[in-house]
């Protein structure tokens, strides 16, 4: 990239080789730069296990590098460029710190068309997995199941439905971490279609959530 | 450093030998009291007036004669006199429209204005003779004594100022602030949040580390958020709240007792003034009570003064309601922090009920963390209840050394320094996020949430819609603010349109929309039609935001009211009083040549003519001096006037013709004939 201040050749990282002057990333798909995923952005591998400690570590020391609170007073296009890359880095520790967000990130890169679920279904370059019949049913029926009890205020029979889903979630997310670094078409297949039983498992404890706190008695008087 | 950082309530420190790095100030912009602090030698202090107060009440009078006064003489006495152009919590009301539940209250002693042609949308106080003040006026007013205290300690010109703002504002909420700042004069280097401020503050004063919560409940709000401290990195988790909840509202529901108990509430509805002191007598007993165990208050009202008797309790019992709808925003900000309560070792009760399931990560276990402290900030803090309730939320007592009112303010004035370019605190940097999510809204009004609560800033997201119809050649983009599902339940920040789109079958178009929120948090969407390249940009302003045009003309309104307009009010009153006297003085020495002395004739004319010249210019002072020397001038000549007049009148000739003639002297008539004419001459 050609330096915005001194017009030399500066480089691909955050400062120009040249004079230091802040450079803004080079745009790419999936909001990273070509060549360039979020994991390399903090400088890890493409990988499901990450080290967060290292990861959270050096999500930090780029922010107190490149954060525009450091270029308040500075050139404007210095500020643009801080903006971006802040953009990225937060962009990149937000789908790092989180397992889910990871697993879905490295299934979009490895083409599967996951983010907005069907709207991107028809891109001929996207893969795309399926719920088998038998799972939707078996959601639909915990769905009903769930609401059911909730209607009665069984709140014992709802402890337990959302203790045995998230038993079920926690599987799912074993299935993606063994699966996603596997390489092979068929451990990615696995991965997404654990990832998309993830979801549905998801919305139903969100759900269970979303009662608990509508309903719940609005006080500290439990402590 | 650590010991010495935050002097918070030092009054003995000389304030006139300033170590300042920058002239970058920091302002707590609060419902009840404002404050404004710089970094001196490295640690922040707040600024003092003469009266050596830091505190700087947050109430606006705006007198029938122009002057407006800021502060305590318009809290101590002219709210109470002037309710309805005193305004009072004005805080409450920025970035509210006309239809907001604010406006409409029943318990509230101002008027407001028909909504303006221009800036509609922006509810207005109608204070009286024919002036009506938006909020962000009202701010300004706040927030130019406070630039001039600190112009006055650092020397003008400023570098710039951080305002400190609600966490839990929206969009609206926090470009009325920013407004605010620049009809005051201010350049707003960034809006941060009350709640970081205070962590800012407390975090660098204590070289604490760990994860922190911030309860904050103030005036007129209530702030919860989760940050997290880690050499010197002050990163916000999570975040959440209620804007229109705080003191006043238990203020408010103790008032509401108290008009009922005096069988009052009907009258309340119209009477301005009688609100307003039962409001202030609520006020009173609460904080009476607040180190009292029970307490009289009497309140003088027109019809004779009331009295009440409360004990803790019974205050207790009137505000809590108001207190539990802390829970809530509580909860919801501890797990969206992934805060376990249980694992904090020192808890001294059961923590409440959590949700108990974990949004963003199926295993909480692993990611969850602990919580090191409660930090109280706000002047509603210091009441017992909300410390029990406090202690008994978070399962630990809440820390206690730090002054409430005084460290938002503190901690503004280091993000100020620090983005003023000062050095003091080394690598100290602030990652705060979107308070509420951000979305779009979609067909059937469903909101799509593009960017979630609790993001860190800045940040940007990009989702891909497509057309719902055949042949559909625009789309209608309307972004929304909020965690509801439906549209009209967030609040709408913006409406844009895409045009110029290709007629094809529905879903085949492809819009891709992109949000970036900034450093200062402010909305930017763009949208891109994939298979035209069609694009478009804008830099939300929310529709209760104010556009550049409007910040100009009231900006230069304001300046004209503040200096100019005073002067043109009084000079041209005191110009149509010297036409009004000048012209009558020459009606009747034209009337009554014969009572004239030459030597009343030459001062008379003496008199008119000064007159005459400083009628020209443009000092009041000097034509009422000049008015009032004709007056002198001509007064024995006029008590003749009166005196032939009634001998006539006595003699027996035409009393109506008589009164007619006395009529003359008197001030109304000339002046009604005269109002619109320039000089006395032209008679």
């Amino acid at each position: 990239m050609i330096c915005w201040s001194c017009e030399k050749e500066g480089g691909g990282g955050p400062f120009c080789a040249a004079c230091r002057a802040i450079l803004p990333p080079a745009a790419g798909p999936l909001g990273a730069g070509p060549g360039i995923d979020r994991f390399a952005v903090l400088g890890l591998p493409r990988k499901f296990e990450v080290d967060l400690g290292a990861a959270e570590a050096a999500y930090k020391e780029l922010s107190r590098q490149l954060h525009p609170d450091r270029f308040a007073k500075a050139d404007p296009r210095a500020r643009k460029a801080a903006l971006a890359r802040t953009v990225e880095i937060n962009d990149a520790w937000r789908t790092m710190k989180d397992p889910l967000r990871r697993a879905e990130y490295l299934l979009e890169l490895a083409g599967y068309a996951l983010a907005g679920g069907e709207k991107s279904a028809e891109m001929s370059k996207t893969r795309k997995v399926s719920a088998p019949p038998m799972f939707l049913v078996e959601i639909l029926e915990l769905r009903d199941e769930l609401a059911a009890a909730q209607q009665a205020g069984d709140a014992v029979k709802v402890a337990f439905m959302s203790e045995d889903v998230r038993g079920r979630a926690a599987e799912a997310m074993k299935t993606i971490g063994t699966s996603i670094d596997g390489g092979t078409p068929e451990s990615l297949d696995a991965a997404a279609r654990a990832l998309m039983s993830l979801r549905y498992y998801q919305r139903f404890l969100d759900e269970v959530a979303v009662h608990e706190e509508r309903g719940a008695p609005s006080g500290g008087d439990r402590g | 450093m650590a010991e010495a950082f935050l002097q918070i309530s030092e009054p003995g420190a000389s304030p006139t030998k300033r170590a300042c790095q920058t002239r970058a100030i920091g302002i707590d912009l609060g419902t009840t009291n404002s404050l404004v602090a710089i970094v001196d030698g490295g640690r922040p202090v707040c600024l003092r007036d003469d009266q050596d107060q830091a505190i700087l009440p947050s109430v606006v009078h705006y007198a029938a004669d122009g002057t407006i006064v800021v502060g305590a003489e318009a809290h101590d006495r002219l709210a109470a006199e002037f309710p309805r152009s005193t305004i009072a919590s004005v805080k409450r009301f920025m970035g509210r429209g006309p239809g907001d539940a604010e406006a409409t209250r029943k318990l509230t002693p101002y008027q407001f204005a028909p909504p303006a042609g221009d800036g509609g949308n922006v509810v207005r106080f109608d204070v009286g003779v024919g002036r009506a003040v938006t909020p962000m006026e009202v701010s300004a007013e706040i927030l130019k004594v406070l630039k001039a205290r600190a112009e006055a300690e650092l020397g003008a010109p400023l570098d710039g100022a951080v305002i400190t703002v609600p966490a839990y504002f929206d969009d609206g909420q926090r470009q009325a602030t920013r407004d605010a700042g620049r009809l005051a004069g201010l350049e707003v280097l960034r809006l941060i949040n009350e709640p970081t401020a205070a962590a800012i503050a407390y975090g660098l004063d204590k070289q604490a580390e760990g994860t922190f919560a911030v309860f904050d409940l103030g005036g007129g709000t209530f702030d919860i958020s989760i940050l997290k401290l880690e050499d010197g990195v002050f990163e916000v988790k999570a975040t959440g709240g209620d804007s229109a909840l705080g003191g006043d509202d238990f203020d408010r529901a103790i008032a509401d007792a108290l008009l009922a108990k005096w069988n009052l509430t009907e009258a309340a509805a119209t009477d301005a003034r009688l609100v307003r002191r039962v409001l202030d007598g609520a006020r009173a007993i609460k904080e009476k009570l607040t180190v009292e165990a029970e307490a009289k208050i009497e309140v003088a009202l027109p019809d004779g003064n009331r009295s009440a008797h409360l004990t803790r309790t019974e205050m207790e019992l009137l505000v809590e309601p108001v207190l539990m709808r802390c829970t809530a925003p509580v909860r919801r900000a501890l797990k969206d922090a992934a805060i376990d309560l249980t694992r904090n070792p020192q808890r001294g009760s059961e923590p409440p009920a959590m949700g108990s399931v974990e949004r963003s990560s199926p295993a909480p276990d692993a990611n969850s963390a602990a919580l090191s402290g409660v930090i109280l900030v706000g002047g509603a803090t210091r009441m017992p209840l909300v410390r029990q309730f406090v202690e008994k939320l978070f399962g630990r007592p809440p820390l206690g050394d730090i002054d409430p009112d005084e460290v938002v303010a503190l901690g503004a004035a280091v993000q100020a320094d620090v983005l003023a370019g000062g050095t003091g605190q080394g690598d100290m940097l602030l990652l705060d996020v979107v308070p509420l999510s951000l979305g779009l809204e979609t067909m059937g009004g469903v909101v799509e949430k593009i960017i979630h609560r609790n993001t860190t800033v800045p940040c940007g997201a990009t989702q891909t819609f497509t057309t719902f119809a055949d042949k559909q050649t625009g789309f209608e983009l309307k972004v929304v603010q909020g965690e509801r599902e439906l549209a009209d339940q967030c609040r709408s920040l913006a409406q844009f349109t895409l045009k110029g789109i290709p007629p094809m079958p529905a879903g085949m178009a492809r819009l891709e929309v992109t949000f970036m929120v900034d450093a200062d948090g402010i909305l930017h969407v763009s949208a891109r039609e994939e298979t035209t390249g069609i694009e478009t940009k804008i830099e939300v302003k929310p529709s209760y935001g104010l556009t550049d045009e409007e910040v100009e003309r009231m900006l230069l309104d304001s300046f004209a009211h503040a200096e100019e307009d005073v002067q043109i009010r009084l000079l041209t009153e005191q110009q149509v009083e010297a036409d009004r006297i000048a012209a009558a003085a020459r009606t009747a020495m034209a009337d009554s040549p014969d009572l004239l002395t030459p030597d009343d004739r030459t001062a008379i004319d003496a008199a008119l003519a000064s007159l005459a010249t400083v009628r020209a210019g443009k000092d009041h002072h000097a034509i009422r001096a000049a008015i009032e020397a004709l007056d002198l001038a001509s007064k024995d000549f006029a008590a003749r006037r009166m005196n032939e007049a009634f001998d006539r009148g006595l003699r027996g000739k035409d009393l109506a013709a008589v009164e007619a003639k006395a009529d003359e002297t008197a001030p109304k008539r000339d002046l009604a004939s005269r109002a619109g004419g320039h000089s006395g001459h032209s008679h």
